[in-house]
């Protein structure tokens, strides 16, 4: 009798994850033994051009303090005033259709695309949003660049890693995370991307704000290469954002395993008829 | 016991699925109002960042209620077989979801049964949602 109670309750569980799992925008890393080397442009640079999905083992997602003991971010009193401000006081930008911005972007968990050129490489995301990074060892940051989303970036190779340097941020409209976390303009991000295989990206990234946060922090994240006919789709936020009126301030609940959403939602009613779950 | 191996193993791999949607399930829906609705269709939205049907719930006392149902975007539910001719006006779906936090007559449909008995998610691709965490 224990044994059917435990396999009901393992089928509901898996029949409502199923409904939602047929989600191939990420991927199970599989690691293979024979990787493929690592692509090289006509100048002997690692080629990180590829249509790049997120791995399932990346958690907790969207959490810009995924890589950090108990989650727990260096908040700044500033920084802790500006988070509880996100929390009650501000719609999630993305949802209303404001880019996302470094290093938001890198702790999503929908895949992008990379294409890179000699003196410039492009990231192309959903939303259709793009940054356009200039490959320049030589080329130094303005004094004063206006905020943006993503930053004033400057590009330049260190051996076959390519750093991308970026300042000049907004400190308005933005979330760090999907969580709410903040950051100020005094924001400076040091992105250092690797692609240590054909197969997977790699960066490794150190977050330095010390208006919000008390010492720098690292975020780190693996991507995996997309099958050769996945890339981009056009995806307009603002066609139809019908969501904009409804929704409430901060993210909701957060987990204890720093993901977003509630710990006991209320179970749908049973399917009304058998037919098979798609 | 192999069997109960191979089920726990599942339920691991089906819940460690990445957040990606365009905003958290929590922020708009409230994971303690879900309900059923049952009505005809009378305006399909087939856009981003979400789909909208619309559909008139009749009440047990007769009278005529309008709904709007979010779901994922429309390439989302292409990827799960649910195309834009699977449905028209006029025909009648069954919506299983949460109701907004605003008390609006609005509700995240994370279960939709199609005309032709289909069953597919209408979840937003990893909004932290049930059934999605």
């Amino acid at each position: 009798m224990r044994n059917l109670v435990f396999v009901s309750v393992a089928l509901w569980v898996l029949s409502s994850a199923a409904l939602a799992q047929d989600n191939p925008l990420t991927v199970v890393d599989v690691k293979s033994a024979n990787a493929k080397p690592t692509p090289r442009t006509a100048d002997g640079h690692p080629d990180l051009s590829g249509y790049w999905k997120g791995t399932r083992d990346t958690v907790p997602g969207g959490n810009i303090g995924k890589d950090l003991p108990g989650l727990k971010l260096p908040l700044t009193p500033a920084g802790e005033a500006a988070l509880q401000h996100n929390l009650t006081a501000t719609i999630d930008p993305e949802s209303l259709c404001i880019i996302g911005g470094i290093p938001r972007h890198n702790a999503s968990g929908l895949p992008f695309e990379i294409l890179q050129g000699a003196k410039k490489v492009a990231f192309l995301y959903w939303y259709t949003y793009f940054r356009l990074i200039p490959i320049d060892a030589t080329r130094k940051h303005s004094d004063d660049p206006d905020p943006s989303f993503f930053g004033e970036e400057i590009g330049h190779w260190e051996g076959d890693t390519l750093v991308i340097d970026s300042i000049g941020f907004k400190d308005e409209k933005v979330w760090i995370d999907e969580n709410a976390n903040p950051h100020s303009d005094a924001l400076h991000v040091v992105e250092r991307w690797t692609r240590p295989d054909a197969d997977h990206i790699h960066v490794e990234t150190l977050i330095e704000d010390p208006k919000f946060y008390t010492k720098p922090f690292k975020y780190s994240r693996t991507w995996v290469l997309g099958k050769p006919d996945e890339e981009l789709q056009e995806y307009a936020c603002s066609e139809n954002n019908v969501d904009k009126d409804h929704l409430g301030f901060g993210p909701g609940p957060i987990r204890p395993d720093g993901t977003r959403g509630y710990l006991d939602p209320a179970p749908l009613l049973p399917p009304i008829q058998k037919s098979p779950v798609k | 016991m192999k069997v109960r191996i191979m089920i726990i193993i599942a339920i691991l791999l089906a819940g460690s699925v990445p957040l990606l949607g365009h905003h958290s399930f929590a922020a708009e829906f409230d994971a303690s109002k879900s309900l059923r609705l049952t009505g005809a269709l009378t305006k399909i939205e087939w856009t981003n960042p979400h789909t909208y049907f619309y559909i008139d719930v009749k009440e047990e006392d007769g009278t005529v209620v309008k709904w709007g149902c979010e779901a994922g975007s429309p390439g989302a539910l292409t990827r799960r077989g649910f195309k834009r001719g699977d449905i028209k006006l006029g025909d009648t779906i069954v919506v299983d979801g949460y109701r907004a936090k605003d008390g609006s007559r609005l509700i995240d449909a994370r279960r939709v049964t199609l005309p032709d008995g289909r069953i597919v998610s209408g979840a937003s691709a990893g909004d932290g949602g049930p059934g999605n965490q």
